[in-house]
């Protein structure tokens, strides 16, 4: 059996993760990655309670633990990258950016550095000899945020929950006594928590004031409290009153203008054929011309398309798709990689 | 898993039941603002004034020295905030808890330095006292290693560097306040043989409610207001006074004051046989802080290299409560500043465990205890 490393964050899932593999016999060590303690306003950032929980855990469990201390890449690979992206109007996923630099390179790096053969974490997912593929549970399958790990640190990566639900997860748990069966499950991305990224960006950058522009008339119907802030398709947060609804229907950053539309089939709110780049694929790019199917954001429905050269051709249109979004592409059950929408 | 066995009265302590019976009539019928008019108002102006003579009393001083307060902090803070100035420069003991750390640091602050057993030594204080020094504030005994201080001596030589200022023309004053919370039932509190100036205290730590505190203050300081409003507290501190938690203070401060010694005793020989069966099972395991002058229910160790917060969770999983002054998650990744006022290096501030022993105590527990924490200590050591 092997020195296994897990990545344990103080959930349910990380938790019992590491009870499996002990029971499996692996050689098992906990690890908790300290990778951001900012308090917001209004939030405090639970990492030390996070990281207590982690700790009892492997007391219970009776295995060693370690805590990483990645804090200041993971603000500048992660946070920085987000702030940055939102700053040039695009809609980051910092979640995918945290698997790609730190759980699945720093983490991977730093354990196998200790002298651990394998790594484990609680996400849902599957691989199979390098390849990675989705969780049984497809409510809670997270391949769409595992997209960009590379091949070799999923051949020295581990997803025991890969064949649970997540219910069964939380039963599994509490038949063990683990301390943290009956833990909440995190929401959004951690660093924000319940806050939302508004405050959060709102910290880092000064956002002006700038006109809400009518794009059918070009009149100005509403001033917003900084464009960084809104998302194309979004609805709500534009205090604009009476009438059908506006959404946005695109953002001009330069001049601090955003563009809104009552019409709900504005053309640039739909997108059928996507442009991609940073394209990342775990076993090479798909075949030209392949049918294949594609997910747009976590959770999201899996969109027939065909793949050729930089360019994604859906079936049929898609609502609201934002630049700096991740296209995840499938093959059956298989996540072959993706890229960046353009 | 029959009952904890609890093991950390020095971070709170249970309500007395005798404390909890004279609080509740003043929880409920006895509801009236004690401000109010009305006779049965006046019962409880009446009660609240008893409570504060009683308080006092034991303390050596005058009812309207007593200022009641919500706990220890706020003491603490009234003491400062009412005494000083921005800018002015305070002493402080290196061991101080963070109440008085805490709002210290909005001053000027020079730390009175302590010795490897956690002394602060008269000698030390005034190495930290300069003609700018305003307020000394050292604890009566701090709350980690349970060290008593030498309170007298220090107030001693305070009474000195005063008496030398006068003949110098130096017209700075200078106060002297101490934080008894934990020593309150241990030492002798009577403020006029301490030599203090303000001392605060805390109903939590001596078997009374939680959110309950005094500062006792010479009737010839005068104190800026902390909290303005109707003027309650001698206009310190307003806000309709806490008739229940000051009768309860009231009741378990005489409770404390009176079984000092028997429970003193009591305790000190329990916390020995736990000190004995530790340090007999464990040759590697070092007691931190004074031997010789210490709070009989303290007891702080340190193990070299060891993981005392996975000793502290294991603990906990078999029904043994204790505390450790470890870089712990819990503390947000701070280390003792006790541990290392003393000079405990980091893997031995890492090791420490603290066990405070209090009235309800039982030499069971702490037979049992000292088995199960010599078990847990050699497991977590062998990982």
């Amino acid at each position: 059996m092997s020195r296994v490393y897990v990545g344990m964050s103080g959930g349910v899932d990380s938790s019992l993760t590491a009870a499996l593999l002990k029971e499996q016999g692996h050689d098992v060590t906990g690890v908790y990655m300290k990778n951001w303690t900012q308090d917001l306003p209004g939030m405090r950032c639970p990492w030390a309670d996070d990281l207590a929980d982690a700790k009892r855990v492997a007391v219970q469990l009776e295995i060693p633990f370690k805590v990483y201390d990645f804090e200041k890449e993971y603000k500048q690979k992660v946070v920085d990258y987000m702030i940055d992206e939102y700053k040039a109007g695009r809609t980051p996923n910092p979640d995918i950016m945290c698997n790609q630099e730190v759980k699945f390179k720093l983490f991977l790096d730093a354990a196998l550095e200790d002298g651990a053969d394998m790594i484990a974490t609680g996400h849902y997912a599957a691989t199979r000899d390098g390849r990675l593929l989705q969780a049984a549970d497809t409510n809670k399958d997270q391949t769409y945020f595992l997209y960009r790990v590379d091949r070799t640190a999923l051949e020295k990566t581990l997803f025991p929950l890969g064949n649970y639900k997540k219910p069964h997860v939380r039963k599994l748990a509490e038949e063990r006594g683990l301390v943290t069966a009956g833990k909440k499950d995190s929401q959004g991305i951690c660093f924000v928590g319940s806050v939302g990224i508004k405050e959060f960006l709102s910290q880092y950058v000064t956002a002006e004031i700038g006109d809400i522009v009518e794009k059918e008339s070009g009149h100005v119907v509403g001033e917003h409290d900084g464009a960084i802030y809104y998302t194309l398709g979004q609805r709500h947060g534009l205090s604009l009153g009476g009438g059908l609804p506006y959404y946005v229907v695109g953002k001009d950053m330069g001049k601090n203008i955003i563009y809104v539309s009552r019409n709900l089939s504005d053309e640039s709110m739909w997108r059928k054929t996507l442009s991609l780049d940073h394209l990342h694929w775990i076993d090479g790019p798909p075949q030209e011309g392949e049918k294949l199917h594609v997910r747009l954001r976590h959770r999201g429905l899996l969109l027939p398309g065909v793949f050729s050269g930089s360019s994604l051709e859906l079936e049929e249109s898609e609502r609201a798709v934002a630049t700096g979004q991740s296209a995840v592409i499938y093959r059956g059950k298989e996540c072959l990689g993706g890229g960046i929408v353009a | 898993m029959s009952t904890p066995i609890y093991l950390d009265y020095a971070a709170a302590t249970p309500l007395d039941e005798r404390v909890f019976a004279v609080m509740q009539p003043y929880l409920a019928e006895k509801f009236y603002n004690p401000s109010a008019a009305y006779t049965a108002a006046r019962e409880v102006r009446r009660d609240l004034d008893t409570a504060r003579h009683e308080l006092a009393v034991c303390i050596g001083g005058k009812r309207d020295e007593v200022i009641l307060t919500a706990g220890a902090t706020e003491s603490v803070n009234l003491a400062f905030r009412g005494l000083l100035e921005p800018g002015d420069h305070v002493v402080i003991g290196a061991t101080e808890h963070d109440a008085v750390r805490g709002i210290a640091g909005e001053y000027d602050v020079t730390f009175a330095a302590s010795d490897n057993k956690g002394t602060i030594t008269p000698s030390a204080v005034l190495t930290a006292i300069s003609d700018k020094t305003k307020l000394v504030s050292i604890t009566a005994a701090d709350s980690e290693l349970g060290t008593i201080q030498p309170l007298v001596k220090i107030a001693a030589v305070i009474a000195d560097v005063r008496r030398d200022r006068v003949k110098r023309g130096v017209k700075t004053p200078l106060y002297f306040h101490s934080d008894a919370s934990q020593a309150a039932g241990v030492i002798d509190l009577h403020v006029a043989r301490l030599g203090v100036d303000l001392l605060t205290l805390n109903a939590a730590k001596c078997y009374g409610p939680k959110q309950v505190g005094l500062l006792w203050v010479a009737s010839h300081l005068s104190l800026k207001p902390l909290i303005p409003g109707g003027g309650q507290e001698r206009g310190l501190r307003s806000g309709t006074e806490n008739v229940a938690g000051a009768v309860g203070f009231a009741r378990a401060l005489q409770i404390a004051i009176r079984n000092r010694h028997t429970d003193s005793e009591q305790i000190r020989g329990l916390r020995d046989t736990l000190q004995k069966a530790l340090t007999t099972a464990l040759p590697e395991l070092v007691v931190n802080g004074s031997q010789k002058k210490r709070l009989p229910g303290h007891l702080n160790v340190s193990v070299d290299g060891l993981d005392a917060e996975r000793v502290v969770f294991r603990l906990d999983s078999q029904g043994v409560q204790v505390a450790t002054g470890a870089a712990c998650a819990a503390n947000k990744g701070t280390r003792s500043n006790v541990l290392i006022a003393i000079g405990a290096s980091d893997s031995m501030a890492d090791g420490s465990l603290r066990f405070s022993l209090g009235r309800q105590t039982t030499a069971v527990d702490i037979e049992q205890a000292s088995t199960l924490i010599v078990e847990a200590i050699r497991h977590e050591a062998s990982l």
